[in-house]
Parts: C-alpha cells; sequence; structure tokens
C-alpha cells in the first residue's frame, strides 16, 4: 500500500511552504521516521519525516512551492526493486566466479545523481574526474572527487559499464542533479564482476530510449549556458533527440539555488575600459528574503511610522559592566552585554507607556501586560526575530542566556516558528555593524521598535563643562496611530535615565 | 597604460586574437618582426605551399591528364621561375589583406622585436635597433614555431633545405630526399614530384602522417606512389652529409638490416617544428617552458595573470585553424565570456592530391580505448563525380559507436577532402549519428556523396552504390 504523505500544518498563518530540499531520492528506500525533505516556509525550515517504510516516490520537485495538504509524495510499502542510486547492500554482494564472458553493453544506462551529502547542503561542485569520459568502469570505483561547501566526498561507480561524464569539472550541481551516466555493461571485468549489472538493466528498461546524445548542448549553446552559470543536465534540450539547441539556451534560466549565476555580458556595445570583471550576479530570492521585503513594505505603507531620538551617556553602564562583568562570567557563565540592559531598561518604560507595548487588531488595540522583547538577530538566511518571553521577570543573566541561545538557534537555522512568533516590542542593534543612527521599521504587528547604535567617545557638556563621554544615539520609531508623541518621547526619556543611572532599574524608579 | 591587449605575433592566431579583441572594444596592438604580417601560415606556410601545389597540380594534368580529356596540348614545360613568384603574389595579396584588417579594426601594428620587461610592459626593437616600451593590461603571446631541424646535419638552407627553402627554390630537384613522411614533408614532396623531381620520403615511422587514421597514410602512399614516389618507411637517417653539387644521406631500418644510402641534389627537412620564444624574455615575468612549450591552463593561461599563450608556441597541434580558434577564445575570455574548444573536433589536413582530411577519433586511437565501434568506408571509384573529374584514388571512411551509431571519427582521402572535413565537423559537434548524416539529402553528383554513402555503410552496412 502505497502512503501519500502530505504537507503537514506547520504553524497558524502558513498557508504554503517551498521543498527546500529532498535528501532522499525518488526511488530511493526510506525508513520509517527517517527525515525525508526539508520545507521552508516563510518563517522557518522543517523536516518531513517518512510515515512508513517503503519506496519513495516524489511528486513535487524541489523549489515547488505547495499549499498546506498538498500530496508531495508518496511511499510505497516494500518494494526492493526500485531505482536505487546508492548501492544498497544486495548489490554489493560480490559474485564468487568472475565472469568470464566478453564484455557486452546491456543497454541499461545508470544515471547517477548527486547524493544527499548532509543536511542543509544543497549543492555540489564537481571538482576532479578520477575516471575519463569513455572510460570503463567497475562498481563501486571511485569515479570523481565531489566538492561541497563544508567537505570533499568521493563518488564512486554505481554499476559496471562506460562511463558517460555529463557534469565535467566545476560544474555546481544540485543535490539531485545528474552527474554522469554510466552504459552497463556484462561480464568481460576482470575478477570483480558483481550482480548488480544485471539486476540494475532489469529495473531500469525505461531509461534505455535517452538518446546518447541528450543534453548535448550545440557549439554556441554550450557558450551561452556556461556564461549564464547553468549546468547543460538543468536544459531541457528541444533539439534532435534532447540535444540543446541555441534557442534552448538562450531561454534557459538557473533554477535555484543557482549560486553564482552570471547574467551574459552584453555583446553590442560591448565597451571595455578597464579589462575589469563586468560580471552581474543573479539569485533567486529565498522564502525568507521573499517575505522580509513584503513585510516591510507593508509595514511602511500600512502604518503612520516615525522616529524620535535621544541619546544615552553609556559610562555609568560600562563602568558596572567592567567592574562586574568577571564575576558575573563567573558565576552565572554567560558575559554581561549591553543588551541585558537594554532589554530591562524596556520592560520598565513598556510598564509605564502601555501604548508602545500595544498593537492594533482591527478596530481594537490589544495592551499586553507582559513584555515579549523580540531581538533582531542578522543571519547568513537573512533577518530573523527571535523572542525573549516574559522579559520583564527575568534576571539579567536570564535575558543574557536566553539571547544567547537564541542567537545561536538563529544563525544555524533551526529556530522553531513558535520561537519567532509574538514579540510585543522590538530591540534592534545596528551599531554592532557600526551605524551612529537610523530609523528602524517597526516588526508588525507591534507598534514600536527601540534602535540602538554604535558608543563613540563625543564632546558633551555636563554641569557647565564640556566632557568626553561615551554616548550611544537611541532611535525609536513608533506607530503613531496608537503611540502619541508624549507617550513615545517619555519612553525614550525613560530608557535613557534607567541606563544613565542603572541603579533605578532596580529600584524601578 | 596605452593597451589593453597587446598581441606578440601576427600570424594566423595572434592576428584573429587582435581583431576579436578590437571586435569586443579593446585598444589592441599586434607586434611583429618581420615585414610583413601573416606569420609562418601566409608567409611561409599554409598559402605560398597551397599556390605551389595548385601549379603543380595544373602542370602534372597538363603533362598526364589533358590528353585523355581531348586536349591536345604541345608537351608543357615547368617555369619554376613563374611558378615562385605567382606564390609571391598570392603571399603579397593574402598579407596586404591582413594589413587592412588592422587598420580597418584600428589595431596598431608594432614593427620589431617584442619582448617582455614586467608583465605590463612590453619593449620593441626595429630592425634599426631603435626600442620602444608600450604598457598593456593583457599580453597574448602567439609567436609561432620554426622548423626543426636534424641534431646531426643542421639547415645549411643551400642542399639541406626546410620548408621555407623549399617554397623558394630556383630550380627542379632533380632528386629530392625528404626526411619525414608527416603532413609538410607528403605536402612539399608531392609539389616536386608532380612538376618532374624524384621524391624518396624516409620516415622514421612504420607509415606516412602517422598521426592519422592508419588506412589514410596506406591510401597516400598508394596515391603517391603512382606519382613515381619512393618511400623507405621505418627508417632512421643517421646522417645527411652536404657534398657541394649533391647531398648523401644515409639511413638504416629501425627493425635492423643494410644501411641505405641514397643520393640527392635537396635533402628537405621535415621532421616536426619547435615553438618560438626566442628573445621574448620570458624569464622577465618568470613564464616557463615545457619542452620549448610555453604552459598554458585551459583557458590559456600562462602562470602569470595577465599574460595567455595560443597557437603553435603552446599545446595541441601545429594548425593554423586550431590557434585562429584559440585566437577567438582568449579574446573572449578576456570579455568576460566563456568561449569552449573542442579540441577534439579540430580538422587534420593535408595538401597533397589526393587530399587528406579527418576530424575525431582515428581507429587506432578507439581500438585503444577498448571503445566498441563500427567501420563504414566508401572508395572514391564508386562515385560519379570522381569518374568524371578522373580523381578516383581514395575513400571516405566513418567511424560510429557500435551501440549508439554515433560518429566518432571521420576521414577521408580524395579530391576536396580539406573542404568536405566541415561537414564531419558540424556532424559530430552535433553529436550526429551515422544514419542521421545518411539520411540527410546530398547533392548528385558530388564528392560528399561518397560521405553519405560511407555513413549509410557505417549506419548498417548497407550503401546505395557499392
Amino acid at each position: 500500500m502505497a502512503q501519500q504523505v502530505k504537507v503537514p500544518t506547520v504553524g497558524e498563518s502558513i498557508t504554503e511552504v517551498t521543498i527546500a530540499n529532498w535528501l532522499k531520492k525518488d526511488g530511493d528506500m526510506v525508513k520509517m521516521d527517517e527525515v525525508i525533505a526539508e520545507l521552508e516556509s516563510d518563517k522557518a525550515t522543517f523536516e518531513l519525516t517518512a510515515p512508513q517504510a517503503g519506496v519513495l516516490k516524489i511528486a513535487k520537485a524541489k523549489g515547488e512551492v505547495v499549499p498546506i495538504g498538498t500530496v508531495i509524495c508518496e511511499i510505497a510499502e516494500g518494494g526492493g526493486a526500485a531505482t536505487v542510486s546508492k548501492p544498497t547492500p544486495t548489490k554489493e554482494i560480490k559474485t564468487e566466479t568472475p565472469s568470464t564472458q566478453p564484455m557486452k553493453a546491456t543497454g541499461a544506462i545508470k544515471e547517477m545523481k548527486v547524493p544527499a551529502v548532509g543536511e542543509s547542503i544543497t549543492e555540489v561542485t564537481i571538482s576532479t574526474w578520477l575516471k575519463k569520459e569513455g572510460d570503463f568502469v567497475k562498481l563501486d570505483e571511485i569515479l570523481a572527487e565531489v566538492e561541497s561547501d563544508k567537505a570533499t566526498f568521493e563518488l564512486p561507480a554505481e554499476a559496471n559499464g562506460i562511463l558517460r561524464i555529463v557534469a565535467k569539472e566545476k560544474t555546481t550541481l544540485p543535490i539531485g542533479g545528474l552527474i554522469c551516466k554510466i552504459e552497463v555493461t556484462e561480464g568481460g571485468v576482470p575478477a570483480a564482476a558483481t550482480s548488480a549489472p544485471k539486476e540494475t538493466s532489469t529495473s531500469q528498461p525505461a531509461t534505455t530510449s535517452v538518446s546518447y546524445a541528450a543534453g548535448t548542448p550545440s557549439p554556441a549553446a554550450a557558450k551561452i549556458l556556461d556564461e549564464k552559470g547553468i549546468a547543460s543536465n538543468q536544459v531541457a534540450g528541444n533539439g534532435v533527440g534532447g540535444r540543446i539547441t541555441k534557442e534552448d539556451a538562450v531561454k534557459a534560466q538557473a533554477t535555484a539555488p543557482a549560486k553564482d549565476t552570471k547574467a551574459a555580458p552584453a555583446l553590442s556595445p560591448p565597451v571595455i575600459t578597464s579589462g575589469g570583471s563586468r560580471n552581474e550576479r543573479r539569485e533567486k530570492m529565498t522564502s525568507i528574503r521573499k517575505t522580509i521585503a513584503k513585510r516591510l513594505v507593508a509595514v511602511k505603507n500600512e502604518t503612520a511610522m516615525l522616529t524620535t531620538f535621544n541619546e544615552v551617556d553609556m559610562k555609568p553602564v560600562m563602568d558596572l559592566r567592567s567592574r562586574y562583568k568577571d564575576q558575573f562570567k563567573e558565576k552565572y557563565g554567560v558575559g554581561l552585554g549591553f543588551m541585558s540592559f537594554f532589554t530591562k531598561a524596556v520592560c520598565v518604560a513598556l510598564k509605564d507607556f502601555p501604548a508602545v507595548n500595544a498593537s492594533i487588531d482591527k478596530d481594537e488595540i490589544v495592551y499586553h501586560d507582559y513584555c515579549d522583547v523580540s531581538v533582531a538577530v542578522s543571519t547568513p538566511r537573512g533577518l530573523v526575530v527571535p523572542v525573549i518571553r516574559n522579559a520583564e521577570s527575568l534576571s539579567m543573566n536570564q535575558v543574557e542566556a536566553e539571547i544567547v541561545r537564541l542567537a545561536t538557534r538563529a544563525r544555524d537555522g533551526k529556530l522553531s516558528i513558535e520561537e519567532m512568533t509574538g514579540g510585543t516590542f522590538t530591540i534592534t542593534n545596528g551599531g554592532v555593524f557600526g551605524s551612529m543612527l537610523s530609523t528602524p521599521i517597526i516588526n508588525a504587528p507591534q507598534s514600536a521598535i527601540l534602535g540602538m547604535h554604535n558608543i563613540v567617545e563625543r564632546a558633551v557638556v555636563q554641569k557647565g563643562e564640556i566632557v568626553v563621554r561615551p554616548i550611544m544615539y537611541l532611535a525609536l520609531s513608533y506607530d503613531h496611530r496608537i503611540v502619541d508623541g508624549r507617550e513615545s518621547v517619555s519612553f525614550l526619556v525613560r530608557v535613557k535615565e534607567l541606563l544613565e543611572d542603572p541603579g533605578r532599574l532596580i529600584l524601578g524608579v | 597604460m596605452q593597451y589593453n591587449v597587446i598581441v606578440i605575433g601576427s600570424g594566423p592566431g595572434g592576428y584573429v586574437a587582435a581583431i576579436r579583441c578590437a571586435q569586443l572594444g579593446m585598444k589592441t596592438a599586434v607586434i611583429e618582426k618581420y615585414d610583413t604580417l601573416g606569420g609562418t601560415c601566409l608567409n611561409v606556410g599554409c598559402i605560398p605551399s597551397k599556390a605551389l601545389l595548385d601549379s603543380s597540380e595544373h602542370f602534372y594534368n597538363a603533362a598526364h591528364t589533358f590528353k585523355e580529356h581531348g586536349i591536345d596540348i604541345s608537351e608543357p614545360k615547368v617555369n619554376l621561375v613563374q611558378m615562385i613568384s605567382r606564390k609571391a603574389g598570392v603571399v603579397k595579396a593574402n598579407v596586404d589583406g591582413i594589413a587592412f584588417l588592422m587598420k580597418k579594426n584600428k589595431i596598431d601594428v608594432l614593427k620589431g622585436v617584442g619582448s617582455f620587461v614586467d608583465k605590463n610592459t612590453i619593449k620593441v626593437t626595429a630592425s634599426d635597433g631603435k626600442e620602444t616600451s608600450y604598457t598593456t593590461e593583457k599580453v597574448i603571446i602567439a609567436t609561432g614555431s620554426k622548423p626543426t631541424p636534424l641534431p646531426f646535419a643542421p639547415f645549411d638552407k643551400k642542399r639541406i633545405i626546410s620548408s621555407t627553402e623549399a617554397l623558394e627554390l630556383k630550380e627542379v630537384p632533380k632528386h629530392m630526399i625528404v626526411v619525414g613522411g608527416g603532413v609538410i614533408g607528403m605536402e612539399l614532396g608531392s609539389v616536386y614530384a608532380r612538376i618532374g623531381s624524384k621524391v624518396t620520403i624516409v620516415e622514421f615511422l612504420d607509415s606516412l602522417v602517422g598521426t592519422m587514421d592508419g588506412t589514410m597514410g596506406k591510401e597516400l602512399q598508394k596515391a603517391t606512389k603512382k606519382l613515381g614516389m619512393d618511400f623507405y618507411l621505418g627508417h632512421k637517417v643517421t646522417s645527411v652529409e652536404n657534398k657541394g653539387k649533391e647531398v648523401v644521406l644515409k639511413a638504416e631500418p629501425r627493425n635492423g638490416g643494410a644501411v641505405i644510402e641514397l643520393k640527392g641534389d635537396y635533402c628537405l627537412v621535415c621532421v616536426g617544428r619547435r615553438p618560438y620564444t626566442d628573445g621574448l624574455g620570458l624569464d622577465k615575468v618568470g613564464i616557463e617552458l615545457d619542452r620549448g612549450k610555453i604552459v598554458v591552463d585551459d583557458h590559456l593561461k600562462t602562470k602569470v595573470d595577465n599574460i595567455y599563450a595560443l597557437g603553435d608556441v603552446v599545446r595541441g597541434a601545429m594548425l593554423a585553424h586550431k590557434a585562429e580558434e584559440e585566437g577567438v577564445m582568449v579574446a573572449e575570455l578576456l570579455a568576460g565570456q566563456k568561449p569552449h574548444i573542442n579540441y577534439l573536433l579540430i580538422p587534420g589536413v593535408v595538401y597533397t592530391w589526393p587530399e587528406v582530411a579527418s576530424v575525431g577519433y582515428t581507429e587506432e586511437q578507439l581500438k585503444e580505448q577498448g571503445r566498441a565501434y563500427k567501420v563504414g568506408s566508401f572508395p572514391y571509384k564508386a562515385l560519379g563525380r570522381a569518374r568524371a573529374s578522373m580523381d578516383l584514388d581514395g575513400l571516405v571512411k566513418i567511424l560510429a559507436d557500435k551501440t549508439t551509431d554515433e560518429i566518432l571519427g571521420v576521414h577521408i582521402i580524395g579530391a576536396r577532402a580539406a573542404d568536405m572535413i566541415a561537414a564531419g565537423v558540424v556532424a559530430m559537434e552535433y553529436r550526429a549519428s551515422a544514419e542521421d548524416v545518411a539520411r540527410m539529402s546530398h547533392a548528385h553528383p558530388t564528392y560528399m556523396e561518397a560521405v553519405k554513402e560511407a555513413c549509410l555503410a557505417a549506419t548498417a552496412n548497407r550503401p546505395i552504390h557499392l
């Protein structure tokens, strides 16, 4: 019995997911609860596990966007006869007596595809071919070295036969991309004939009809594809026998994830002034990036956002920190940073000015009697905003520990949706990148966001004298629809006062 | 920098690279040490040898086949001085054409010997000793090659001559001994055989044009034997001596046996060509040579980032059209494009008559690879067109994959083979099967029908006219 696997409901408000990666290939044997695919929503990445053991039949390809509930694959129970790409144990049984028959082509063609080499690896580069086009290769013989961004591994032959290289050296292929074909032969192999070719030949009759020339680009097409950074195996050839015509190449678009995809340089007028590179790169936006873009524009359009500024003399906090940071670290095992001061100061100020901690829900204002503080974290995949729950009730060390935990998970791409939803107020720190001043955009549906910036020694006047103080500018962007100027400005002043006199944090005054 | 690109050498690799660079908008100069542009190919190679080959072919026909064609003329005589001067006119027209192309593409021609000062500066020394330095972002080395002498018998340019002198002879040799039965030796040997010289070929290998498919060498030997050429294959030349009025050559059979002694008035040495890098100052930029050749990567880039090299001076066949492809490739690479060259599909041609041309794998290579292949051949004898022109020598041989029928090699010996081979290149670039070509209409009556018939033979041994 084949069981259909549907996209599970992964969270409220998520209506569709992108198939980020198939970790198993079509026809692979999968075990129950084995992770077979990675799905990406606009918020997070999930793993999809097999509900039962059996043979995987993929219905939706990598990169497709599918609504919740869509059948994306089927798992047929049992079944050993499959187009198993990795040699399964049964295939590795060696026959005791070497074949003495002359080498004979069986007519079958074994297509070798990029295996799933690890989580988070979406593509690999063929670094070196150890065998040449047309070479006779034996089962399990190493054909090529393949490189991912994490490691180099060897690619063993999946059958005995004649090697037909599809992806040339330095080509980058997605997981599942066609690397080479082996024209399966029988017999004639000195002392190394195995049962594999026969098995493959009987199980793969469908591939024999593929033309030897399928996917061969014409000379002009080859140049165009290379300039676009598209491997020829990613292009469907419309020429005779599946050959790739110039037109096919001109129309071809890189499929995600196409890193380093280069647009063909404009041919006319070719103005070369310095001989420097004129390459451009085009990359498909990730789901996360698209969501960020959509939401930021929506906030700009749908709120009455403006920003108020203030400055903080950081000397008191810095003094306190330098005095106790070693003891703090020793006692709690976590460093004492500025974030805990800001988080705690914000919590106190939010209690005083509840509108800043509120949000609009249609015709109602929702006031939150708790402070779930979102912290913006920059990751290689884009900006994410995990939430420190009930920050108002956490101690300084708990805040620091929570930030470290969330930031680590964010950078590893492991944040769950729960960890990123909710949030009543956001803190973002552009100072870590050296920003002097900025106007952050509200993290909807929240009503305000605090922007921290770099700390710079500035000449300030205190008690009638010019003194040098470490100053940080603060910015508070807020939604004027529910937060008035008096509240926002007072809120920011309150934060400033708490930071310039940290003792007030303890006393709550 | 004064230039985006300076090309050193104006042969078919160099001038093509320069034109393509100019087309792509680069400010380009080309350096040439000789008075005329065009390099070996135009001045002392392809073009002049073809001029003489055609002249000698006309003479041969006038002397031997006109009668049968029904043209009665009194016995024709060779006017070698006129032949050589007509050849000079052909060369001049061609090199002037290159000069025009340089002007048209606004390429500066710098006359003199180019050598590196550093990787961005080239010093050009004119024939009067005047030195000028030019700065450039990129350099393309296209300095080509020179004939290799025998180690024990340097060219004296009188009796022991290279191909260059063979294009300028003042008299028809009585007996020309040619050392080397490769492409150049066979081409020039056949020129003089056709105008009445006794020609003897001494070749170290056991076959003529040894890099080509074995059938080609055998057929070429049969055809040129009819011109009266003699062959000593498998012979190692041990000495060549200029005795003033004659030259004496000694050679011993490779498999043992008696030493032979040949006497002639000229000894033409065609044992190969060596890459020419003299005076380039490669040591100034740290470029290394491997057996004389400049070491380059797949993109023809040398060890030095902004310096490229192409043509005879780098690895691969020493052919003008190979250099031209490389010239285009380097220029396009410099412009950020990604051109390809499929070196397997660079055709090889011998301009004897019958001509020999081939592309792809030879039968010997397929055997060595252990590849299962089929052979289809078709003789010119069975071709209406060939019979009409009395060019009955030759055949077309198609090698195809046994299972897929993909064409793996095309080998032609016969009239117009050099022009016909382009069809083989097209078919193989598109990975046509033998049957694909066999099912395409070929005009009748043409020599190309032999290709179609050979493909039919390769497909399923079913030629129509055999």
